[in-house]
């Protein structure tokens, strides 16, 4: 007797709840394992790694604050690094003038950046595209101006020094360690829950189609300024450390749009709207630019700028979708071009 | 008597940003980039009339030509090269390639000229012209009219000439343009060698009036999209009136008080007129429109 051959059964959905269930599961028995790996890693690493590695959760704080805006919102925040001046200042200066520990000046500086976009943000986020762009670019450079302009608040051009943190310099940068590991964690954790609550879907809804979100009867205003509220306090908390622990800041230094670009370059790479992506690209390029770094004296800003329009041309749809098949390596081959569909959907000209 | 000193100097300002504008305007009109390395192309200009001026003692003046033709074909280079890879994907794309030529061209100036503050000075640098108590130093006159003569210029020559409405075309539509036979990418070189050169130029007469330093080009920049956004994108006219108020009122905060605030006028002005008025004074933004549907 001949056998026939059983039609293929389309996969029933238990299996595939399964098969989404195991992945998930790889994924937080990888991520628990990573963050065991960077908990034990001060028994191994010298202050020079330890400093190294505290960078690049630094920049995967400022990341994952844009991340919320330009990835999950589709507002490009480009001078979002105006918090992080504003929290290292309000830290430094609640330290240094008015006496306060550290744990409580970094709360009210948190506060203060979160209270900041509250009366910024319904105004601001009436802009889209470029000129919410510019617009944060411009509160960034207005901030700076006017701190280096308060001399006796602020210090000024000459910038501000906060009280030393005590204890030798290996025991404070194992602490700085793991408060800024902390702080990624934490960072990444708010994602996480921003990303599966009602936040987060409503936040795409308004980046996938602000009009029809609104018509939809949801309060755009209002969870836009959620997200830059979120975005702007984990801003500003990553700034109020390394601002204590940088013990002298200015202007220049604190306001740097480098480190704006350098979280959107990150961004790219890893991928916007993940959780994880952010996390991943600022191991990539926080180790990279530190490569160059310490090799290159008088040129890493040259280096950081070839570095940026380098992954800008090669990943323009990030790393992930370089390595799916008809990614990178297919448009490589083909005569490189960027697809005409990257195109949406956060072009949009008007104001 | 004060005042009215300060609100003509600022005036005579105005002529130099509207130089620096309306080349920010032209790049972003027609090729939708916003050039954050805009502040830099200016300084290269700086840099080489200093260059020309301190190497062969030659009129700062004379050494225009030099920089805008050096910038325009740096301008068309850049254009087809690089820009042209981004010009259809996101816009955050351009603003962070845009930043990251920014800081290569900051890089490569400190390396050719350190970060030494520089200046150029000519035997008739205080000369100046008298008209009932107030005092206008023919520098001043003489960059303001180079202005205003580059800007009428630029005008003929997009409302005159073929290439200049092929220009205009392709800022409007350039799928129109495309069907039309204008070869859209050959004029978005040109219109980024143009805007260039007008940043070179701007970067001469800047030279010939105040001191800078690699570092000084984000400000310029910012100042440049302020006066855009100001006077509305595509509007000449618009661009030369928004330069002069931004000048008057920077020379009016700085002569008046508070010269460490100069640089924060601008700011103030970019976020007041975002929210209030974001098409502009003078609300010419078809081009911007066009490319929003």
């Amino acid at each position: 007797m001949p056998r026939t051959r059983v039609p293929a059964e389309p996969r029933p959905a238990h299996v595939a709840a399964a098969r989404s269930n195991r992945r998930r599961r790889v994924v937080v028995a990888a991520v628990a394992v990573a963050v065991l790996l960077l908990v034990a890693a001060p028994l191994v690493l010298n202050a020079y790694g330890l400093r190294v590695l505290s960078a690049v959760f630094t920049i995967a704080v400022v990341a994952q604050g844009i991340n919320l805006m330009a990835g999950y919102t589709g507002y490009p925040a480009f001078g979002n690094v105006v918090f992080y001046g504003l929290g290292g200042y309000a830290t430094a200066i609640l330290m240094g003038k008015a006496g306060w520990p550290f744990a409580a000046a970094a709360a009210a500086a948190v506060l203060l950046a979160a209270t900041l976009v509250l009366v910024i943000g319904p105004p601001l986020l009436r802009l889209k595209g470029h000129y919410y762009a510019i617009a944060t670019l411009g509160l960034n450079e207005a901030m700076r101006e006017v701190v280096a302009n308060s001399t006796p608040l602020t210090g000024g051009g000459m910038g501000f020094s906060l009280p030393m943190p005590e204890g030798g310099p290996l025991f404070n940068a194992v602490r700085f360690y793991y408060l800024l590991l902390a702080a990624m964690v934490a960072a990444t954790w708010v994602v996480w829950e921003f990303d599966r609550r009602r936040l987060g879907l409503g936040c795409r809804a308004i980046r996938d189609n602000e009009a029809k979100a609104e018509a939809s009867g949801l309060h755009t205003t209002r969870y836009k300024t959620a997200a830059w509220t979120l975005s702007a306090a984990m801003t500003a908390g990553v700034g109020a450390i390394q601002a204590w622990w940088l013990t002298y800041i200015d202007p220049p230094s604190m306001f740097d749009m480098a480190l704006s670009v350098k979280a959107f370059v990150i961004l790219l790479l890893g991928g916007a709207g993940t959780v994880l992506g952010p996390v991943a690209g600022a191991f990539v390029v926080e180790l990279l630019a530190n490569l160059t770094w310490s090799r290159l004296l008088n040129w890493h800003l040259g280096a950081m700028g070839l570095l940026i329009m380098a992954i800008v041309l090669l990943f323009p749809d990030g790393f992930g979708a370089a390595l799916r098949p008809g990614g990178w390596l297919g448009r490589h081959l083909q005569g490189w071009r960027p697809r005409a569909g990257s195109e949406a959907p956060d072009r949009k000209d008007s104001p | 008597m004060l005042t009215l000193q300060i609100v003509l100097s600022g005036i005579l300002l105005g002529g130099l940003y509207a130089c620096m504008a309306i080349g920010f305007s032209v790049i972003w009109g027609v090729t939708g980039l916003i050039n954050l390395a805009h502040g830099s192309m200016i300084l290269i200009g700086a840099y080489v009339t200093w260059w020309l001026h301190t190497a062969t003692g030659v009129d700062p003046f004379l050494t225009l030509p030099v920089s805008a033709a050096l910038l325009f074909g740096f301008g068309v280079a850049l254009q087809r090269v690089l820009m042209e890879r981004v010009i259809r994907s996101s816009l955050l794309m351009t603003l962070v390639l845009t930043f990251g030529l920014n800081l290569l061209l900051v890089n490569i100036l400190l390396q050719l000229f350190s970060a030494d503050v520089r200046a150029v000075t000519m035997p008739y640098s205080s000369a100046s012209l008298e008209i009932g108590g107030l005092r206008l130093t023919w520098t001043r006159i003489l960059v303001f009219a180079i202005a205003l003569a580059l800007t009428a210029a630029l005008h003929l020559f997009m409302s005159r000439t073929r290439t200049g409405h092929a220009i205009r075309a392709v800022a409007q539509n350039p799928r129109a343009a495309a069907t039309l036979g204008i070869d859209v990418r050959r004029v978005r070189a040109v219109a980024f060698g143009i805007g260039a050169a007008l940043a070179g130029a701007a970067g001469t007469l800047m030279a010939a009036l105040y001191s800078f330093s690699p570092i000084s080009g984000e400000v310029l920049t910012l100042k440049s999209f302020v006066i855009v956004l100001l006077g509305g994108l595509g509007s000449m006219g618009g661009a030369i009136v928004a330069a002069v108020v931004l000048g008057v009122c920077e020379n009016l905060v700085s002569g008046l008080g508070a010269p460490g605030l100069r640089d924060a006028v601008s700011f103030a002005m970019l976020l007041a007129i975002l929210l209030t008025r974001p098409r502009g004074l003078f609300g010419a933004n078809h081009a911007a429109d066009a490319r929003a549907r």
